[in-house]
């Protein structure tokens, strides 16, 4: 049986078809979408306010919290028409204005005429399919078993490439150019003039290699080549905060703590697990833990440490699969919400490197001092609110002695403060236009409520508003007016008028009892303060929570859209089978493990392919953190593989490597041109010359210090800024920031520390020889350059010096000649100095 | 890498920029006929609220006080009732176009301004909606607008930096939002404190300190002679090269960068028209670049987030007072000398806020707004961009983004299309990804450009 308002809209289906001649999917489209779309998606999509999404037929149907919309055929019975037409007992819809009658006598044919929804809806993708790596992904180069290649060594792999191209390797460098070449590429800073000499004159077959051996027991290796991972690793002394610095404390341990990893050429598989769990390595806690700062110092950013890892140690990009399954790698989005799990299971924690009775004593002399202070403010801040409301009782009388009339029996000091008060030009409350006796009763008034509203906000926050989070409390407050008034005479924590902070203004208005206690904590305050030990160091480090937990997989990265359990464990493709799930704590030393493992065909390329880069100014895989199918393919896939066989056989040694790198006749070559080389390999891929390059910023300031005898060469400790004078430490020790990176750093593009850097872009800009050019710290150099060969006797005699100390060399004739005319012409010893500090051949090493 | 130096001045991007051995060469130049040429970013941040600058929302002032009825959307803290904003707007221009009043000298160029009232954002955090509207990511780590367009197109005088950052400190985040990030060094925007009128207290080292001109002149002669003896030593080298090239272009530039920021040279008038503060020097400066080529000019209102008012709205009103005054004057000065038409004019913060009162304990007066990346508006002049009209709407209230909305991919998307770029086509290969200054989204709004 219909009822009469059904029949009254079965009326007015007909007419309504009838009188725009529209079939029932027309009638959608024409009169019923844009209603929908004008005044109900603002909620109803895909927010889904009370769950209800109307953006198809099939989530209608579905409804809301309070049923489905529409029930095709029966508007009577759809709530989408009751709430439209106000005819529902509580939903009356949509809130901003009931619909026309027109617009509701549309929704309601249309629901009668079968609610014909015609458009397709937005599709929801279909449920994710049990994800599958494809027989070719899996045999994608970079997930083989490292195979090594039957070979002497890197030099027949090398020129096998290299012949095969139709190249000509360049000719070896001259001896001064090889030994310049190793010192800046080992140390990262040139070669004295007698090492030089010696090296030259030294025929015996094994000097280079012992040379190149000499190098890398240098401590200066490990300040060069542990810059190059702290870009992987994206270390920074601070945080990227915004309103203020934030420092690291501790950063500079991890710092120094990777350079003595260098230098003492820790196996890289060691290396590798101590940056994920050195603190949970059985008896190397304390040797280890601090490699753990690659992750306790790592950006706040969900994604980094998954991102800094992958890309980091393993060449992979998982952090591409945060919100879709990779779309050319086989890394499903569980991959990377497994290895988010582990992360989310660790917090930052210190890890003291004193004994727990130094702790001990260190952290209870802190809180004695504290719980003082503590006393000591409060018991200020009670006396001075009941001050100011004693002082606020009398407001009537101050203003008007403020304004100049009878000041007797008044505080002379709060009359000052009202006077200049009332002297500021503007005023964000219109109270003061009020007669004094009514400001006093506005002002009382306003007390009042302000202690109304604090109570009331007090048991709001469950008497303890510390534990909420404050963004989410509803609290109440006084309105604007009145808050301005409260702030401005009575406020508590900032400058008042009738409020006296805590010291010597108050004092005088404090009884003896309390005056005397005030003072009693004050000195005792003193002496804690005077006799609190010193910090102990402590490193920054990861623990484990207490409750390591699996995450979900965030659909789409979203956290409103939760999908499967991710169980934290290491990368399908790199695992045998299904890969295990971690059982140990957050698990971050199982995936340490993983990582490491010599069965892990990624780990050992990754690294050699991050040495030979170094090396060579490009890697073998130009793309150093990412081995995956966009990452570019290697040019020698077999001196890859054979350098990544050969780091296994050194059980990981670094050292082993750069000095097989080194040693081979590929590092030797000259630099020089070859136009029919360069017709076929510009870019050098296959290394028949070796690549010039600029100094790096590292090598360049501690070059300049170095030449002109400046360079203190203390290891380790605290950084401090570079632009700090007289800091004349190497480069490496200098302050590191994500917030504001030191303009010097920046303009010659160091690494961002703010996310993990394959590679450091050269660059050769304008700006750049701004700074050659004027700068102070250049400047100051050329100075100590000119004054260090001062004593030679003759222009001519110290241009050579100078050529000596700079490029282990005599000058040629037309050198020594312009240099010669030029300080002939009036240009003075600085400026020559200078001149050659920051000329080509000071700044590009071959 | 056997680029002659010839072939290296052909692609020599950022104005600062010199390519070095930088793995690409840059200013390939304009996909299609551009429109615009040069870009101004006024960038109020702290997040400026659209109900009581550009939306006016009649129900809101109706409603005022009492709850929104579809109730609050979720946005970084607790927000109450709906709060009436405590400006009137008023209709400018032939367009009619509502503008509060507080914004009176930009109404005056209503019919110049296209303003988007529909932009909305994934975030109500600072942080990544600041790198969205810069960089086009909610991460931080990728290159600024200005960096894109620096690399995309490079700048029309190499003496001056192609993209120019301003602010007498810095926004939050600093100079993620200006970054080149895995762009080449060269084309990060080049920051510069306006905190001066003297143009030596502003760029570091922009002048020697302690040399005469013809002293420098005979340093920086023989710097040339002894690099090109070591060239004809070593033969042809690209990075040798380049390093001459670029020596010479920095000592030519002292002289240009000097002039450029020296404000000194102003009238007492026109100085008077910008009125005080270091947002009125930043336009200034703005327009003096722009009128030098720089390719993008970024001017941040002030520190941190002075726009960010949860506690009190009618601070907004002191916050225009410094602000309105000096881009009208811009705008102004721009049409006059015939640049607003090439030059896109962009005045917006990071979100906007609510139309609901904050009501969260982090508040003493609850008289202000929340974040709001819902719905804002920013506002668009010149380079193509139709004046007079409003773009998109939000709801009644204006919380959300109901009518047209606009993302910052798709504001991105559009102004690079009157510089003459295809969005999808600007990219940048690292790390074995081609990378957008839109992602993998954004649209170009048609309707919005000429």
């Amino acid at each position: 049986m219909l009822r009469a308002d059904d029949k009254l809209a079965d009326e007015m289906t007909l007419l309504l078809l009838a009188a725009f001649a529209l079939d029932p999917s027309e009638l959608f489209e024409m009169k019923v979408r844009p209603v929908l779309a004008g005044k109900c998606y603002a909620c109803h999509s895909n927010s889904r306010m009370g769950g209800l999404d109307l953006t198809s037929r099939e989530a209608a149907l579905k409804g809301g919290n309070t049923g489905p919309a529409i029930v095709p055929e029966k508007a009577g019975e759809s709530l989408l028409v009751q709430a439209v037409a106000h005819t529902h007992p509580k939903l009356k819809m949509p809130p901003t204005g009931k619909l026309t009658d027109d617009e509701i006598g549309a929704i309601t044919a249309w629901i009668n005429a079968g609610a014909v929804w015609p458009a397709k809806p937005l599709k929801e993708p279909p449920p994710p399919a049990e994800y599958r790596i494809s027989a070719e992904q899996r045999a994608y180069w970079a997930f083989q078993p490292v195979r090594k290649p039957a070979a002497k060594g890197i030099d027949e792999l090398w020129l096998r490439a290299l012949v095969a191209k139709g190249l000509k390797p360049n000719g070896a460098a001259d001896r001064r150019t090889l030994i310049r070449r190793a010192y800046f590429d080992l140390h990262g800073l040139p070669p004295s003039a007698e090492a030089v000499e010696k090296f030259v004159a030294d025929k015996s077959p094994d000097a280079w290699a012992k040379l190149i051996d000499e190098l890398l027991a240098s401590p200066r290796y490990g300040e060069r080549w542990g810059r190059y991972w702290l870009d992987v690793a994206r270390y920074s002394d601070d945080q990227l905060a915004s309103q203020f610095e934030i420092p690291h404390p501790s950063a500079f341990r991890y710092r120094d703590w990777v350079i003595a990893a260098l230098n003492n050429d820790m196996p890289y598989d060691v290396f590798v697990k101590a940056q994920f769990a050195g603190d949970q390595i059985k008896g190397r806690e304390k040797e280890l833990a601090a490699g753990t700062g690659f992750f306790a110092l790592s950006p706040e950013q969900q994604d980094d440490r998954v991102d800094a890892a992958t890309r980091g140690f393993l060449g992979l990009t998982v952090a591409c699969a945060q919100c879709h399954d990779h779309k050319f790698d086989p890394i499903p989005t569980r991959d990377y919400y497994s290895l988010l799990g582990v992360f989310q299971s660790t917090k930052k924690d210190e890890f003291p490197l004193a004994e727990a009775e130094v702790v001990k004593t260190y952290k209870d002399h802190r809180k004695r001092i504290e719980e003082t202070r503590k006393e000591l403010t409060e018991l200020e801040h009670t006396q001075s609110k009941e001050l100011a409301k004693i002082f606020a009782q009398d407001t009537a009388r101050y203003v008007s002695a403020a304004r100049g009339g009878i000041a007797t029996g008044l505080d002379p000091a709060v009359v000052e403060r009202w006077k200049k008060y009332l002297a500021q030009p503007t005023h964000e409350h219109l109270f003061l236009t009020k007669t004094p006796e009514e400001l006093e009763e506005t002002v009382l008034a306003t007390l009042r409520e302000k202690e109304r509203i604090d109570a009331e906000n007090q048991v709001r926050l469950g008497l303890n508003p510390e534990r909420r989070d404050l963004s989410n409390a509803d609290l109440l407050s006084l309105d604007r007016d009145r808050h301005y008034l409260w702030r401005d005479l009575i406020h508590d924590k900032r400058a008042s008028v009738y409020y006296f902070k805590g010291g010597n203004d108050l004092d005088p208005y404090l009884s003896a009892p309390f005056l005397a206690r005030v003072k009693a904590l004050r000195a005792r305050l003193k002496h804690l303060e005077e006799t609190s030990p010193e910090r102990y160091p402590f490193l920054q480090t990861l623990s484990d929570n207490e409750k390591p937990a699996d995450i979900r997989v965030q659909i789409r990265g979203s956290r409103d859209n939760l999908g499967e359990v991710a169980p934290r464990r290491f990368l399908q493709i790199l695992s045998k089978g299904e890969a295990a799930k971690f059982a140990n704590g957050s698990g971050r030393l199982e995936l340490g493990e993983a990582i490491a493992s010599a069965e892990n065909p990624l780990t050992p390329r990754v690294i050699v392919n991050r040495l030979w880069q170094g090396h060579f100014g490009l890697g073998l895989v130009a793309t150093a953190s990412n081995f995956g199918k966009l990452g570019e393919a290697p040019s020698n896939p077999e001196l890859l593989d054979y350098l990544a066989a050969r780091l296994i056989e050194e059980k990981w040694s670094l050292k082993a490597l750069h000095r097989e790198m080194m040693l081979s006749r590929a590092y030797r070559l000259s630099a020089a041109d070859n136009a029919a080389n360069s017709e076929i390999d510009a870019a050098n891929r296959y290394l028949w010359k070796f690549n010039r390059r600029r100094l790096d910023i590292e090598s360049l300031r501690d070059s300049m210090l170095w030449a002109t005898g400046e360079l203190d060469l203390s290891v380790g400790g605290q950084p401090r800024r570079l632009g700090e004078e007289p800091n004349k430490r190497r480069t490496v020790y200098g302050f590191v920031s994500r917030r504001d990176l030191d303009p010097t750093l920046a303009l010659f593009d160091f690494a961002n520390p703010n996310s993990t850097s394959e590679r450091r872009i050269e660059t050769s800009t304008p700006l750049q020889r701004l700074f050659l050019l004027n700068s102070s710290f250049v400047e100051r150099r050329a100075e100590e350059l000119a004054c260090s060969c001062e004593g030679l006797a003759g222009d001519e005699a110290r241009i050579r010096a100078v050529y000596r100390k700079l490029f282990q060399r005599t000058p040629a004739k037309q050198e020594l000649k312009a240099g010669l005319e030029f300080l002939a012409s009036g240009g003075s010893w600085r400026e020559y100095a200078q001149v050659l500090l920051v000329s080509n051949e000071f700044v590009y090493w071959n | 890498m056997n680029l002659t130096r010839r072939d290296l001045l052909k692609t020599m991007g950022g104005g600062f920029g010199m390519a070095g051995l930088a793995p690409v060469a840059a200013g390939a130049g304009t996909h299609f006929p551009a429109k615009a040429k040069q870009v101004i970013y006024l960038f109020l941040n702290g997040g400026p609220s659209q109900v009581d600058t550009f939306d006016p929302k009649p129900l809101l002032t109706k409603h005022h006080g009492q709850k929104a009825p579809s109730g609050n959307l979720k946005t970084e803290r607790k927000t109450g009732t709906l709060l009436k904003s405590p400006f009137e707007f008023k209709r400018f221009g032939k367009s009619g176009l509502e503008i509060s009043e507080i914004f009176s000298h930009l109404g005056a160029h209503a019919d110049d301004l296209c303003v988007i009232r529909s932009m909305h954002t994934e975030r109500p955090n600072h942080e990544p909606s600041l790198t969205m509207l810069n960089c086009g990511h909610t991460l931080v780590g990728h290159p600024s607008m200005g960096a894109w367009l620096t690399y995309g197109l490079g700048t029309e005088n190499q003496n001056l930096p192609g993209f120019v950052v301003l602010c007498p400190g810095y926004p939050v985040i600093g100079p993620q939002l200006w970054s080149a990030a895995y762009l080449p060094g060269r084309f990060q925007g080049t920051y510069v404190r306006n905190t001066s009128d003297d143009p030596e207290e502003l760029i570091r080292d922009v002048r020697n300190r302690t040399l005469t001109g013809d002293q420098q002149k005979r340093q920086v002669d023989l710097l040339g002679k002894l690099n090109r003896m070591q060239l004809a030593r070593e033969g042809a080298d690209p990075s040798l090269e380049a390093s001459i090239a670029s020596f010479e272009m920095a000592y030519r530039m002292q002289a240009e960068a000097l002039e450029a920021f020296d404000l000194r040279k102003e009238s007492e008038k026109t100085r008077g028209r910008y009125g005080a503060g270091d947002f009125a020097r930043g336009c200034l400066l703005a327009r003096r670049l722009i009128e030098r080529g720089v390719r993008m000019v970024q001017v941040y209102y002030g520190n941190d987030q002075p726009w960010d008012n949860h506690d009190d709205i009618t601070k907004h009103a002191k916050l225009a007072a410094t602000a309105d005054q000096p881009m009208g004057a811009l705008l102004q000065d721009l049409k006059d000398r015939d640049l607003l038409r090439s030059t896109v004019v962009i005045i917006g913060g990071e979100f906007g806020r609510t139309p609901a009162v904050e009501v969260s304990g982090l508040v003493d007066v609850q008289n202000g707004r929340d974040h709001n990346n819902h719905g804002f508006s920013t506002v668009v002049a010149g380079g193509g961009f139709k004046g007079g009209m409003a773009y998109g709407a939000t709801d009644d209230f204006g919380f959300r983004a109901v009518d047209k909305p606009v993302h910052p991919h798709d504001l991105h998307a559009t102004i690079l299309h009157q510089m003459g770029l295809d969005h999808t086509k600007l990219t940048y290969r690292y790390s074995g990804r081609d990378f957008r200054l839109t992602d993998v989204a954004g649209r170009v709004v048609s309707d919005i450009v000429s």
